[in-house]
């Protein structure tokens, strides 16, 4: 099968899963990260060398033992060997013993690590850095009986170590770090981050911080955050601030904060409270668990950070309420800035999927005459339902007398399906009422009932006697012509009422459900509506599709679009993009050109772009903004509105300062608009021109824009104009 | 108080309340206003006789009938058809609300284009298509539906010349079991001519088939009759779609739904018994929706209607211009309204109310025209209020037909008058001057 993406087995995700084991330390998966966290680690060489060994052997013992490609490239299996590693270089010196020592200590490093991956897996927790405590305090009492490695003193020469490494420049450079006029806290700050990565010195420790910044701007404000509301606890409780300075051990504050903060929570104001409210339990952890430690001589590195993340974590769980302060993150995208725009903006488009995508019982348009909570009989257990009549322009419900049913526009209509099911209970027994009267015995009429599932019933009353069009027990198809439309019941004129409810019977509480999509009428205008409840008075109707649309934006996995490009005055070029589905059946647009994939859903009704991967000067990624989300039936002047995750289409320095204040507010968007212009040939469904509108804007003023043009046909997306930044790119289709 | 208006006694049997053999008694009532227009007022404006059209029935008819329809099948297309009104003012109104062209002559088809109808809107129809109009109609890609397989052999010629490849469809008539069957037009679905043809189509590679046609009468009193058309129509578009992989666009079930006039002869009126867009609709959306078409892939459903959709909105104004007994003593009221105008008369009872107040003494009346010919009778039998010299009356349901098969027959044609949605009458037709008539007569210098 072409269209799956195959895993990557080359060279390049082996260099990515030893970039990532570095990276990963701080929950990151940035290339850069990870360059000058190598740098940094290698401040000292020895231990520099012994981290990146460790590395290796373990990623390298993990392909070899047929771990998770994935995994591994993603550095999980790596960094708690780098630790480990990292452990063993400060603590021994160079030489055989050490090296297969290393060597061993790596490889049971990475047992431990599948090992916890199974056992704090299990209870759906990440197993962060316990592997490496495991290790290192394995490895550390075993090797005060190995005679022959030799505890390093380089740290102790520090000055000799780097003059011989770099000369007198790098001393200078480094007392020049240490003589940078920095208020205490600060240079602690820096030198915890350092200690992370086993350097104790402000040099390492302010690039790590810039690493930091460049990774994640909510990162490098979690950890000011973590380390200074330990600061300031310390001060206000009078407690030992030396255990801060002590081996520099209030990086777990930090570590704590990026954790909690932004990395397992998506970053908001509750999630920086926690922050504040988990920091006297750390010190508690921290002193406790240093006093049990000291008893056998051993550092207690990052476990406080460890216990605390997981009972943390592993506490939400048992969470029934407030499920949103703070929100767990569902889909990890190693980065608090994504994990943060990202959700916020999934939640608002597919937080709804998982609800049954009902459609009005009806076609054609009909009125909402009493809605959830109406004033009639909408009340109580009864609350959420829906009373549908058809009325006129003048909103009349009938024409001539109004004395005879037949005189109602709704009588008689059909009543369709609202989804698929099967028929559970059928009542055909009473006569209409005549207009004006009510049948107060029977208030239901003559109804049928649907079961979708166990715990999902529609419910569709008054009916017309004799109208049903199947039997108790069969199955039904979404849309299908069930009965029609009656007067039967408590009803004073015809019309349908329609509820969902939690049981089968007629009489049955209701419950709150959305309308998938559906399409509502105002004068001459439409707009659309997802996953809502129909309100009283509105104008309502199913989506008609259409199938050129609908076509068009049916992309078939293994199916290749090639377009004819050509950009303002240069000469025309070809792109070739591959429609893939991965094994979990999620569907992309794949530009092998430009390495980049533009993730897509299509539900029937609509299509929708996800998310984008790869390069932002491509054709596929303006391809990707254009048709963000295209409606597929044809309305003249529809317009279908959505908003972007903010650094989908933003600028470099306002995102910088978006991200720093994203967890309390937004003041960039990023919206796109789509208008359905004309329909040249509606006969042969053939000429749609839709055209998008992709913009930036602070407040309301719009500071950047991107316009696509569409033109679409029997052919698919015949073509399409971009107007990006008074660049213009045309693009033709070539083959679908 | 005013004065209560002289009428002269008579002696008349007493009737009472029940139905008689020839159906309910319906009150007369007096119809004084036409949307808001006093109907005195309007012909002292315009003149007697006179033709008003209701924009508000026009629009409300066509949205009943549309909603109708959408309640049921989800692809749907009026197409207004011009024969049965062709003044330009009533078509623009059709167009406004959506409806395409359906035309039937050069001389219709040039008339929608100058209203500003997409090429591609225009249905062309009819056994008539010269040359030049088929030209036409294949530049602008309009849907020509073929009437016979010499017409058909043209457009294969023209499509040569012109190089372009027509929009045709097939024209097809069949046996649903109504009397009469029509089979004047199109093709027959039973012996296989429809086959015949479409086969010829489809190997010529010369035009582009997209729909299958058919109009089963006129008329028609018979819903059931349209689920059978479309039944036949959906499994001849199904067959081609097997057999050449070949898609129709569209069903075009034409026209035949009866206006609320009672037609001459009926038992019981026509607003109690004819079928309403509802019983149409249910039918042929049924029809089409059991039918073996993909749910998501249903073809579009044309439909012609004409008199169904224009007729109510269509009045004529008269005055009364004589009251006189025949032989056998039976009230003849003369009305200054004739078969020229009203050429409807011949198929309908109209409807005749009078717009003044009278008392409730009714008796038996012929109403004739003002022709010097025999057979101009607008109502041979009508229970009638009496009527004086100089009063109005009005006659219901004349907007179909009248305005285009009207004649300059003894006297000339009067004002027609278009009353908007805000009740203000606009004069969408000019009466005829003799200057009009004259003006297209040339005399041979000899007889000058």
């Amino acid at each position: 099968m072409p269209a799956v993406i195959p895993e990557k087995t080359s060279l390049s995700s082996f260099l990515r899963g030893f970039l990532n084991s570095y990276s990963q330390v701080f929950f990151s998966n940035s290339k850069i990260f990870a360059i000058i966290l190598i740098i940094v680690s290698f401040l000292d060489f020895h231990t520099g060398l012994s981290g990146l060994i460790a590395v290796l052997v373990s990623n390298a013992a993990a392909l070899g033992i047929g771990f998770n490609r994935r995994n591994i490239a993603n550095g999980y299996y790596g960094f708690n060997s780098l630790l480990a590693g990292l452990g063993i270089g400060v603590m021994y010196q160079s030489g055989p013993a050490f090296f297969t020592i290393l060597f061993f200590a790596s490889l049971l490093t990475l047992f431990l690590t599948a090992t916890m991956e199974g056992v704090i897996g299990k209870y759906g927790l990440p197993y962060l850095s316990v592997p490496f405590l495991l290790g290192i305090w394995l490895v550390t009492l075993a090797a005060r009986q190995f005679a022959s490695l030799q505890i390093n003193e380089s740290g102790i020469y520090q000055m000799n170590e780097l003059y011989a490494w770099g000369g007198q420049s790098l001393v200078d450079v480094y007392n020049w770090f240490n003589t940078l006029p920095l208020p205490e806290s600060l240079r602690l700050y820096f030198r915890s981050l350092g200690a992370i990565f086993f350097q104790y010195h402000l040099f390492g420790g302010i690039l790590v911080a810039i690493g930091l910044i460049i990774y994640s701007r909510i990162a490098f404000l979690l950890s000011l955050t973590g380390f200074f509301s330990a600061w300031f606890y310390y001060h206000f409780i009078g407690a030992n601030i030396t255990e801060l300075s002590y081996g520099y051990i209030g990086f777990n504050f930090i570590l704590t904060a990026i954790a909690v903060g932004g990395y397992f929570i998506i970053p908001s104001r509750w999630s920086f409270l926690w922050v504040i409210l988990l920091t006297p339990l750390i010190s508690i952890l921290l002193t406790s668990s240093y006093t049990v430690f000291a008893l056998f001589q051993l550092s207690v590195f990052s476990l406080p950070f460890n216990l605390i993340v997981l009972i943390f974590l592993y506490a939400l769980k048992f969470r029934e309420r407030f499920l949103t302060t703070p929100e767990l993150v569902s889909y990890q995208q190693h980065s608090p800035e994504k994990n943060l725009y990202s959700h916020n903006n999934y939640k608002i488009r597919f937080g709804k999927v998982f609800f049954l995508p009902l459609a009005l019982p009806f076609s054609g348009r009909w009125k909402v005459t009493q809605g959830h909570q109406g004033a009639y009989t909408h009340t109580g257990e009864w609350q959420y339902a829906w009373d549908f009549e058809v009325t006129d322009e003048d909103d009349a419900t009938f024409s001539g007398s109004g004395e005879r049913p037949e005189d109602f526009y709704g009588y008689n209509k059909p009543v369709l399906a609202p989804e698929a099911g099967w028929v559970e209970e059928i009542l055909d027994e009473y006569d209409d009422n005549q207009i004006g009267k009510m049948d107060l015995e029977h208030n239901w009429g003559n109804t049928l009932i649907i079961r979708h599932n166990d715990q999902l019933y529609s419910k569709l009353s008054h009916l017309k006697k004799g109208s049903f069009k199947v039997v108790t027990g069969e199955r039904v198809s979404k849309g299908q012509h069930v009965a029609n439309c009656g007067n039967s019941g408590r009803s004073p004129a015809p019309h349908l009422h329609f509820q969902l409810q939690p049981t089968p019977h007629i009489g049955s509480k209701t419950i709150e459900y959305p309308v998938s999509h559906f399409i509502l009428h105002e004068k001459d205008r439409f707009s659309l509506r997802s996953y809502e409840v129909p309100v009283e008075g509105m104008q309502v109707s199913n989506i008609r599709h259409n199938s050129t649309l609908q076509k068009a934006f049916h992309f078939i996995p293994g199916q290749v679009l090639r377009y004819q490009v050509k950009c303002d005055n240069a000469e025309p070029a070809e792109v070739s993009w591959e429609v893939q589905v991965d094994a979990y059946n999620n569907t992309c647009i794949w530009c092998q050109k430009s390495r980049s994939k533009a993730w897509f859903r299509n539900d029937g009704d609509l299509h929708y772009f996800t998310h984008f991967e790869g390069d932002r000067a491509s054709l596929l990624y303006r391809f990707f903004l254009g048709a963000y989300k295209v409606l597929l039936g044809h309305y003249r002047n529809l317009v279908v509105t959505d908003n972007y995750p903010v650094h989908t289409f933003n600028k470099p320095l306002l995102i910088f300062l978006q991200d720093l204040v994203a967890p309390f507010f937004l003041f960039t968007r990023s919206t796109f608009r789509l208008h359905y212009l004309e329909l040249e040939d509606e006969l042969m469904q053939t000429g749609f021109r839709l055209k998008s509108e992709t913009t930036l804007s602070i407040g309301k003023r719009v500071t950047k824009r991107l316009e696509t043009e569409w033109q679409i046909g029997t052919s698919g997306i015949e073509s399409f104009r971009v107007l990006d930044e008074g660049k213009t790119i045309e693009a033709t289709l070539i083959e679908s | 108080m005013s004065k209560l208006r002289y009428e002269r006694p008579v002696i008349k049997k007493l009737e009472g309340g029940m139905p008689n053999k020839f159906g309910i008694r319906s009150e007369i009532q007096t119809v004084t206003h036409i949307d808001g227009n006093g109907v005195k007022d309007l012909i002292k404006e315009y003149g007697s006789p006179l033709f008003v059209i209701s924009e508000k029935t026009i629009r409300s008819t066509i949205k009943k009938a549309r909603k109708a329809f959408e309640a049921r099948y989800p692809r749907i297309q009026f197409a207004w058809s011009y024969k049965t009104n062709y003044l330009n003012a009533v078509c623009s109104i059709f167009h406004q609300e959506g409806s395409w062209a359906e035309v039937v002559s050069g001389f219709e088809y040039d008339k929608a284009i100058a209203l500003g109808v997409n090429g591609k809107k225009i249905i062309f129809n009819g056994p008539e298509k010269k040359e030049e109009d088929l030209s036409k109609a294949i530049q602008n890609d309009s849907l020509i539906h073929i009437d016979h397989l010499d017409e058909f052999y043209t457009i294969v010629e023209l499509a040569g010349v012109l190089g372009k490849k027509p929009r045709v469809a097939v024209r097809v008539n069949m046996d649903t079991g109504v009397y009469p069957m029509w089979d004047r037009f199109g093709f027959n679905y039973e012996n296989g001519q429809a086959w015949d043809v479409i086969n010829k189509i489809m190997h010529s590679g010369k035009a582009e088939l997209v729909g299958l046609h058919c109009h089963i009468g006129t008329f028609m009193l018979a819903p059931s009759a349209y689920a059978i058309a479309a039944t036949k129509l959906a499994d001849l578009a199904l067959a081609i779609e097997r057999k050449y992989n070949h898609e129709i666009k569209y069903i075009d079930l034409g026209g035949g739904f009866p206006s609320k006039n009672t037609l001459k002869g009926a038992y019981l009126p026509g607003t109690d018994t004819n079928p309403t867009f509802d019983d149409f609709a249910e039918a042929i959306s049924s029809a089409l929706l059991n039918s073996n078409f993909k749910k998501d892939n249903l073809p579009l459903l044309i439909l012609e209607t004409g008199r169904a959709l224009i007729d109510e909105a269509g009045f004529l104004l008269g005055s009364v211009i004589a009251n006189k007994r025949s032989s056998t003593g039976r009230r003849n009221t003369i009305i200054d309204i004739g078969v020229n105008l009203l050429f409807t008369s011949y198929w309908y009872d109209h409807k005749i109310t009078p717009a003044q107040s009278f008392t409730h003494y009714t008796e038996e009346t012929c109403v004739y025209g003002p022709l010097c010919m025999n057979i101009d009778v607008i109502r041979e039998s009508a229970e009638l209020p009496l009527l004086n010299r100089g009063d109005h009356v009005v006659i219901h349901n004349t907007g179909a037909y009248n305005l285009t098969q009207w004649m300059q027959f003894i006297a000339l044609r009067p004002n027609v008058l278009l009353i908007d949605m805000d009740e203000k009458p606009h004069l969408i037709r000019q009466k005829e001057t003799v200057d009009n008539m004259n003006g297209m007569e040339r005399v041979p210098e000899h007889l000058k």
